[in-house]
């Protein structure tokens, strides 16, 4: 299966570039307090939550665009949005979801249909389709378990206490401006709630598409893992290609209760745009993740795709003993720019952090790695190791390690280490002088670099994973 | 007896330094050629022109292989016609697994021969038959390809590669070096399997040590960028008794 | 005379100094573009500027001797030449071939408030010994140095502070450094304060030519705040080796901001910190190596160690590549902890006080620094200087644990 998946893959160019042929039902562009309303209308919200959202749109009118990453990019204009764009037909329930949406998501490679099973592993799996969520499947298994898997509309409407609760209790609504812009206008994404004790007996996953033009996608993702629940989520995301640049600006919220456990694991392939630098998403995410006492939250991320991405994928490690991760291959091609890392903040007692940083650049592509590990005064014994690697492919192209490394004295171990290369001659010409052409030698000593990282991803993802390495790098080694 | 290679009035240069100065030699097939010679005189770069190392740049000359020259081919499609190096020094490759490195290898040549692919299984199979032959840690079969073994488990790794691409023209580069005696007697008893009257081997050594293990059939003296005497095994005995310089008077 | 308001100071005082030259003009640009260094500022972030900025500075005033006297080291008296050595070629000028592209607002706020710069030409190999010493309490002193080293010329500096009378004073200067080719250059800066001492703000730039070579190594002690940049530019095989060591206590903010910058082919750069930091102490290691596309076969390597004494010490570690071009060699590696446990626990079964065992370890830590140093007279003097901040700090402690000062401790109990 992995060959098969790898034909598939080695055949250049984005190969989900293309455009669902649906009604839409689009907001005009702009954002004011009437966008809101007509949001929260739309998605028949409660009035407690059209406040949020109206708050959410007065800080964030106060605030200022981020500069300070290492991205080069026109200024955007925030008005020439659309900021809401629904499929016309609303699914109200499984079988009405519009057959071609159905098709676009089998085109995506996504199995919808619940029967579907990936490498014999149940993957129930939430769909949105620019603002909406479209359908989630196997929530009637999950729920057995006492397991919510729904889309955030759903959730606001049927559990209003979840939400108030931890909704903007991880990333605050001013957290920054990106943050600020999606408490205001997010349209959809993914609820998950995992109670006490509950092992979730399968992969949860939500599959992000931007279809429609001139439109921003802003959803949110909140799962809340109770006390010694596990969950591994994961999701993916794709749109198509077109000459104008899109916004995406998403906040996911992670909560893991004591001994709780959240894996989360992301494969980013955003149209990225074109060579010179023309098209493409706007990647703008902040998340975020807190952890009480003994819980432990993993993020994984491959980001292959955007021509911009500005995301660092944190943890709060608030409770003593709590364990938080970060794994992380980052691959910028083309023109693509990529300012990603994490932050790792201890502030209990023994807590301990890992950052694997692999960033690839070719092309013109330019990766910087960005991370902050704070250890607390109270964080006695915290550990923290990272390890920031960056491969260079060709002469145009830009590796850049940005560590903010900040240490109280907390009896506290903070390791970092950074290298960066291109890849050897000297491995090069070993593969190839046991017959293995050029290309795959490259791909070979490619999959070794990102290794540790991919062993990280669910097996069907990591799959996915590899395949769309190997689609990313194609046409730019040589 | 037919050569399966002949190299002709071959120079080459590293970093713009001219190390071989026409040199001549023809391989016959099925035999045991050593090339010996003190240190400098390009034994090394001898076995990288004829693999296509990117170091080496042929000024003038050829190499003809199996009738055909082959100065221009690149690294791998000298690979798949059968030429193999075992390395002086390996390298290590972080991350890219072993047994998954060589099935991509054996899988290539055997499509290159219009051959089924091995699956996972067969190749496994017999891969861990060799590893075992060989005295080699099972564990190896899955670490990264090279990265942190000894100096005996890379030679030994090296003769592994050679076992299971089985190809026609074997360049066995200071094998003997950094190897203790058991490791050297399972590396030549590898080695010696694979004669078969067909095969080629070309020995490059600087001590005699590993030709007590290996015969050889014709033994080359590489000196300065030529080669200066070409004689049965007996010449052995004689270098080692009156060394390279005595051949200056010769 | 006029104080000085930094973050009041108005565009036209900067136009009216701009008019002087261009090289004034082009500092008044930078300035302008860069702006003064605020809360926000990147290469200020761990270091709590905003203090000395807001507040409002009387210059010191910068008093011609009557005569300069003669002397084995150059000595700059409150921004002024007082003494030198015999043969010197040093010179005043308001014009210098600018850095356009130091990161540090500071370097261009010293050209455009400093005045004159002194600046000195060495011709042929020489050692140097150069004294800063500050008189003026609690004014704001502004002055640059800049030192032209010819050709194929091997220059050696020791440079050492005085500043007892300059209780909270604040000191802008720094040293532009102009290596020419296949030229050898070391350069020692030796500064320990105190608390309530002067607070140096010293922006340093290294202009490093074909093939030229610079050591820069800064030892960096005491319980005062004070922060160096650095601006190095790498031209082709030419290389630079900075060392910083820092010993921090009390409530010191003390640290080291650099960007080196690999503009030639072959360059190479190697960067080592060590710091160590007592009490409430915080260390600034923030340091960006950057290869240009012209930077080809780049060896660039850079490390920051870091041990923290006590659970108020605190260490910021900001080590940063910034690479666009493949064919190099870089890496950095940071590590902040404490005194590793296993060689404390190696001495101390041996019969080691704890405490001792502590300071031989620190001792030993610092001295990988210190020891490297290639001119005996100046690495004793440097030894001496960390020994006295070192027991300095501890003599309390000292004077209780250590067996040889049973005298002191005598007297001190009769008082």
């Amino acid at each position: 299966m992995p060959e098969k998946e790898l034909d598939r893959a080695v055949q250049g160019e984005y190969k989900l570039g293309f455009e669902i042929d649906i009604e839409q039902d689009t907001v005009p562009p702009g954002l004011d307090e009437e966008t809101i309303r007509f949001i929260s209308r739309k998605k028949e919200e409660p009035e407690w939550m059209t406040q949020l959202r109206l708050k959410a749109l007065r800080r964030w009118k106060s605030m200022e665009e981020p500069r300070w990453g290492h991205l080069y990019y026109e200024p955007i204009d925030y008005q020439s949005i659309s900021y809401f764009s629904a499929p016309k037909k609303g699914p109200e329930s499984l079988d009405e979801v519009d057959p071609k949406i159905l098709e676009a998501y089998d085109k995506l490679g996504i199995p919808l249909e619940e029967q579907k099973q990936l490498a014999g592993v149940k993957v129930a799996v939430d769909a949105v389709v620019d603002s909406v969520s479209v359908k989630t499947t196997y929530s009637e298994e999950l729920k057995k378990h006492g397991i919510i898997f729904c889309s955030i509309s759903e959730a606001i409407r049927d559990y209003p206490e979840l939400i108030k609760k931890y909704m903007f209790s991880v990333v605050p609504m001013n957290d920054n401006f990106f943050a600020a812009l999606n408490s205001a206008v997010f349209t959809d994404g993914t609820f998950v709630y995992i109670p006490k004790g509950v092992r979730c007996p399968m992969e949860l996953s939500t599959y992000f598409r931007i279809n429609a033009l001139n439109t921003g996608q802003f959803e949110r993702t909140l799962i809340v893992a109770d006390e010694g629940s596990y969950v591994s989520y994961n999701e993916g995301c794709s749109a198509p290609m077109r000459d104008e640049n899109q916004l995406h600006a998403a906040v996911v919220e992670l909560v893991a209760l004591k001994d709780a456990e959240i894996k989360y694991s992301t494969i980013q392939n955003w149209y990225p745009g074109d060579e010179e630098g023309k098209g493409g998403i706007y990647n703008f995410v902040t998340k975020r993740g807190i952890c009480e006492e003994n819980a432990k939250i993993s993020w994984t991320q491959v980001e292959t795709g955007s021509s911009i991405t500005w995301k660092y994928p944190s943890c709060i490690l608030k409770g003593d003993n709590s364990v938080g991760e970060f794994y992380s291959v980052a691959v910028t091609t083309l023109a693509q720019q990529a300012d990603t890392g994490t932050k790792m903040i201890h502030l209990g007692k023994n807590t301990s952090s890992t950052i694997i940083s692999k960033g690839i650049s070719a092309m013109k592509g330019q990766n910087i790695y960005r991370g902050l590990v704070k250890i607390g005064a109270n964080a006695t014994g915290a550990r923290n190791y990272s390890e920031c690697d960056s491969l260079l492919i060709g002469d145009r192209c830009g590796a850049h390690t940005f560590p903010y490394l900040e240490s109280k004295d907390a009896h506290g171990q903070v390791e970092h280490e950074a290298t960066t290369t291109k890849i050897s001659d000297e491995q090069l010409f070993y593969l190839r002088q046991r017959g293995i052409g050029e290309e795959d030698a490259v791909s070979m000593i490619v999959h070794g670099f990102c290794k540790e990282v991919f062993s990280q991803l669910p097996m069907e993802y990591a799959v996915e994973a590899k395949a769309l390495l190997n689609l990313t790098l194609e046409g730019s080694v040589g | 007896m037919s050569a399966i290679m002949k190299i002709e009035n071959l120079h080459a240069t590293i970093g713009g330094k001219e190390i071989l100065k026409g040199l001549n030699l023809d391989l016959e097939e099925g035999k045991v050629h050593a090339i010996m010679g003190p240190n400098g005189a390009g034994k090394s770069t001898l076995s990288k022109a004829i693999v296509g190392h990117y170091d080496v740049k042929i000024t003038d000359g050829d190499i003809i292989y199996k009738g055909e020259s082959i100065v221009d081919m690149e690294p791998e499609e000298r690979a798949l016609e059968g030429i193999f190096l075992s390395f002086q020094n390996p390298v290590e490759i972080p991350g890219v697994n072993n047994a998954y490195f060589l099935r991509t290898a054996v899988n290539a040549k055997r499509v290159h021969e219009g051959k089924e692919e091995l699956n996972a299984a067969q190749f496994l199979r017999l891969m861990k038959e060799l590893v075992n032959e060989l005295g080699m840690k099972t564990e190896m079969i899955n670490r990264s390809l090279n990265e942190g073994f000894s100096g005996g488990e890379k030679k030994r790794n090296e003769i592994l590669q050679m076992m299971m691409l089985q190809p026609e023209l074997i360049i066995l580069d200071e094998i003997d070096s950094g190897l203790d005696i058991d490791a050297l007697r399972a590396v030549s008893e590898g080695i010696n399997k694979m004669k078969d009257g067909k095969r080629s081997f070309l020995v490059i050594t600087h001590y005699s040590r590993i030709l007590d293990y290996i015969q050889p059939d014709y033994i080359h003296v590489l000196k300065d960028g030529a080669i200066v005497k070409t004689a049965g095994a007996e010449l052995v005995a004689e270098l080692e008794e009156k060394g390279y310089a005595a051949l200056e008077e010769a | 005379m006029r104080p000085v308001d930094l973050k009041g100071i108005s565009g036209k005082r900067i136009m009216e100094l701009s008019l002087a030259n261009k090289s004034m003009e082009r500092a008044a640009k930078r300035l302008a573009e860069l702006g003064i260094p605020d809360r926000k500022s990147e290469e200020y972030r761990y270091f709590d500027i905003e203090p000395l900025m807001e507040k409002e500075w009387e210059p010191a005033v910068k008093r011609r001797p009557q005569m300069i006297e003669r002397a084995h080291r150059l000595v700059i008296t409150d921004g002024m030449i007082s003494s030198m050595p015999e043969g010197l070629e040093v010179g005043c000028s308001d014009t210098l071939d600018l850095d356009v592209s130091h990161f540090d607002p500071m370097y261009y706020f010293g050209h455009l408030f400093g005045g004159d710069i002194l600046q000195i030409r060495v011709k042929r190999d020489m050692k140097l010994e150069i004294k800063h010493i500050f008189t003026q309490p609690g004014k704001l002193l502004t002055y640059r140095v800049a030192i032209y080293v010819d050709a194929n010329v091997k220059l050696g500096i020791y440079e050492s502070f005085e500043a007892e009378e300059a209780k909270n004073a604040l000191i802008v200067s720094g040293i532009d450094l102009f290596a020419a080719r296949d030229s050898r250059v070391a350069l020692y800066k030796d500064q320990t304060l105190f608390e309530s001492d002067y607070t140096p703000l010293f922006s340093y730039r290294f202009k490093i030519d074909g093939n030229a070579e610079v050591k820069f190594a800064s030892f960096d002690m005491g319980s005062g705040n004070g922060l160096q940049t650095l601006h190095a530019q790498l031209h082709e095989n030419s290389s630079i080796l900075s060392d910083h060591l820092l010993y921090a206590v009390e409530n010191a903010r003390r640290g080291t901001v650099s960007k080196f910058v690999h503009i030639g082919r072959s360059s190479q750069s190697r960067q080592r910190a060590k710091s160590i930091l007592a009490d409430r102490a915080r260390g600034i290691f923030d340091a960006l190596i950057k290869v240009e596309h012209s930077g080809k076969y780049t060896k660039a390597h850079q490390n920051s160690k870091a041990v923290l004494l006590d659970s108020g010490a605190y260490m910021a570690s900001k080590p940063q590549l910034e690479i666009y071009i493949d064919d190099l060699e870089a890496s950095h590696g940071s590590t902040t902890g404490q005194l590793d446990e296993k060689e404390l626990f190696y001495l101390r079964s041996r019969g080691i006080a704890y405490e001792e065992a502590k300071k031989m370890l620190i001792l030993a830590f610092a001295n990988e620094i210190i020891d490297s140093i290639d001119d005996e007279n100046i690495k004793e003097r440097i030894h001496s200087s960390f020994e006295y901040s070192y027991y300095g700090k501890n003599i309390i402690e000292c004077i209780q644990t250590c067996h040889g000062c049973e005298k002191t401790v005598t007297m001190s109990q009769n008082d």
